[in-house]
């Protein structure tokens, strides 16, 4: 008589507790987390430093007019025309970026992938515990880029007010915007998975948001609306600016959402086909 | 039923065939030696079977089941090449980590089981990284045998172990196999797998060319006269223009391998003055078997 093998079918529920709480172990115990949150705090400090100092004409320079500057735009500037419009939280997910292709990136090296999936774990799982907890992440550096903007401005000197629920808004959009951003890199890791550098440059590449600013240009000078860039994620990240309203939250979580669910669906599509490795 | 069965199984890299219409049957309860050359298809075989890769074509069955159905990997336990570690984390933590991963109740004390099983736990707080490759061979080894797998694959696991870790490994598969579970493992040092497969598979090219019960390689297995006498040279030439296939071993033999009594071989050597010193009837092992059956195979390629 032969006896029949009965196998466990755990939910997903189940799953992807037991991956978020791997990924978030390894995040906590991992020295690269501690130095992009960091990098994070510091940058805004030394972007606030450089307007203290004076050019060679003897000037200072000035960057801002107020410190909350630092952390986000007044307006929704999707045109870069200078270093003041695009120094704020939006390049924590620049930072971000390498910071996800790094840590996915050890999957693949250090050969955890084979090991994770030859147990019962699927792929759509690794994309969304991926995802969650590189947003988690990415959110702690934009709290560590507030904290550092709150210090850089202290530092230079800078007036402090400034519309409070629009400043915590545009601070919460960016927060949310994490979760697309992480999704993206995540699918970014997933394509590149075997060439890290290639993985590294694109996440830059894309962090940067130089595609959207350079389609805003097109789009300004042919005096078309750019609010249709706010379906990109940089477009709705510089949309969450100090002049935010509800509406910029709901257009943020909207756009964040949406990209997160399709680069995760995506992404699970490109793993089930290809080999793990 | 079979714990594993592999039909027409293809796989190509590219313009690479690195399997080609192989077919498996791995009986459950036994401990499967996988032997084959260097790039012959064994480890392509075992990704295919844990799911780490896709086929090209054909069929695999674990349990009876496509092994695309991930619940079966509840019952597996894999190591494939090295383990896959995060060298800035302690041994134990890695091991955590995959207990995590397999959902294992009493995490803690599985994992100090199983290190003690490969006699690793007073390697448990160092890093990954600062391990030996023996170590993390048995760091491997552990990893599998989380969570008492039904079906274990083993990819070269007896790579960088000393005599020790050999032993342990031999009684970790008797062991497992006593608990109704399935060994699939490849092995180059096939001495070692003489020692504990109860069935074997020979693939050569991405094909299956043999695949025998241990019971049926004794059978197969040659005996051969060795011997030893006072002149060798005139002796190995006197038994060559006799004898169809004479052959000089490592330990310096001469052995006739065709079949006729050893009275007849002496008789042969002392008629022309030679003195046999030393004679046994012996049989070949799993190794000059399968250095046969590769010699054959080339030929009729």
């Amino acid at each position: 008589m032969t006896k029949e093998m009965k196998f466990e079918s755990p939910s997903f529920a189940q799953r992807i507790k037991s991956m978020l709480g791997v990924d978030f172990y390894r995040l906590f115990h991992t020295p690269l987390f501690y130095i992009f949150l960091a990098i994070a705090a510091i940058i805004p400090v030394m972007v606030s430093g450089m307007t203290t100092m004076t050019d060679p004409n003897g000037q200072t320079i000035e960057l801002y007019t107020n410190a909350w500057q630092i952390i986000s735009a007044e307006d929704s500037l999707y045109v870069i025309r200078g270093i003041a419009d695009y120094a704020n939280m939006n390049m924590v997910f620049i930072f971000g970026g390498i910071m996800v292709s790094i840590f996915i990136g050890h999957d693949y090296k250090s050969g955890y992938v084979k090991q994770l999936f030859t147990t019962h774990a699927k792929k759509q799982d690794y994309m969304i515990s991926k995802s969650l907890t590189c947003a988690f992440a990415m959110a702690c550096m934009c709290i560590m880029y507030l904290l550092g903007g709150i210090a850089g401005g202290l530092f230079a000197g800078y007036d402090f007010s400034v519309n409070v629920g629009s400043l915590v808004i545009a601070i919460l959009g960016k927060i949310i915007m994490s979760l697309g951003w992480a999704s993206l890199f995540t699918f970014l890791n997933i394509i590149f998975r075997r060439y890290f550098g290639i993985s590294v440059a694109s996440s830059f590449f894309f962090g940067t948001g130089i595609l959207i600013i350079g389609v805003a240009a097109i789009i300004e000078s042919l005096n078309l609306p750019t609010y249709v860039l706010n379906l990109f994620l940089y477009g709705s990240s510089v949309n969450a600016c100090l002049t935010s309203n509800v509406g910029t939250l709901i257009v943020c979580t909207l756009v964040s959402a949406s990209w997160a669910l399709i680069y995760n669906l995506v992404g699970t599509h490109i793993l089930n086909k290809s080999d793990v490795y | 039923m079979n714990a594993i069965e592999i039909r027409n199984l293809t796989k190509n890299f590219g313009p690479k065939q690195a399997v080609n219409g192989l077919n498996m049957t791995v009986p459950e309860g036994a401990i499967y030696g996988f032997i084959g050359e260097n790039g012959s298809g064994k480890s392509t075989t075992e990704k295919i079977i844990c799911g780490l890769i896709h086929e090209n074509g054909g069929t695999v069955k674990l349990y009876g089941r496509p092994h695309t159905d991930v619940d079966i990997r509840t019952c597996m336990g894999v190591l494939i090449e090295a383990p896959g570690c995060f060298p800035g984390l302690s041994v134990w933590n890695n091991m955590m980590i995959q207990a995590a991963n397999l959902r294992i109740e009493n995490a803690e004390q599985e994992v100090v089981k199983v290190l003690k099983t490969v006699r690793m736990e007073g390697a448990a707080g160092n890093k990954y990284k600062n391990c030996s490759l023996g170590m993390k061979q048995r760091i491997g080894i552990a990893m599998a045998l989380l969570g008492n797998p039904k079906l274990l694959v083993l990819d070269e696991p007896i790579n960088g172990l000393d005599a020790d870790g050999m032993r342990i490994m031999r009684e970790v598969l008797t062991d497992i196999t006593k608990l109704g579970a399935t060994v699939i493992i490849s092995s180059h040092v096939l001495g070692e797998l003489e020692k504990t497969a109860t069935h074997y598979g020979i693939i050569k090219g991405g094909k299956m060319i043999a695949e025998m019960t241990a019971a049926e390689l004794e059978v197969s297995c040659r005996t051969f006269i060795a011997l030893q006498a006072r002149d060798m040279s005139r002796a190995k030439f006197l038994l060559n223009s006799k004898f169809s296939r004479v052959e000089e071993d490592e330990a310096g033999y001469l052995r006739v391998y065709d079949e006729v009594k050893t009275e007849a071989v002496v008789k042969h050597l002392y008629d022309n003055g030679i003195v046999v010193t030393e004679i046994k009837t012996d049989k070949i092992g799993l190794e000059e078997y399968y250095i046969d059956l590769m010699k054959e195979a080339k030929k009729n390629d």
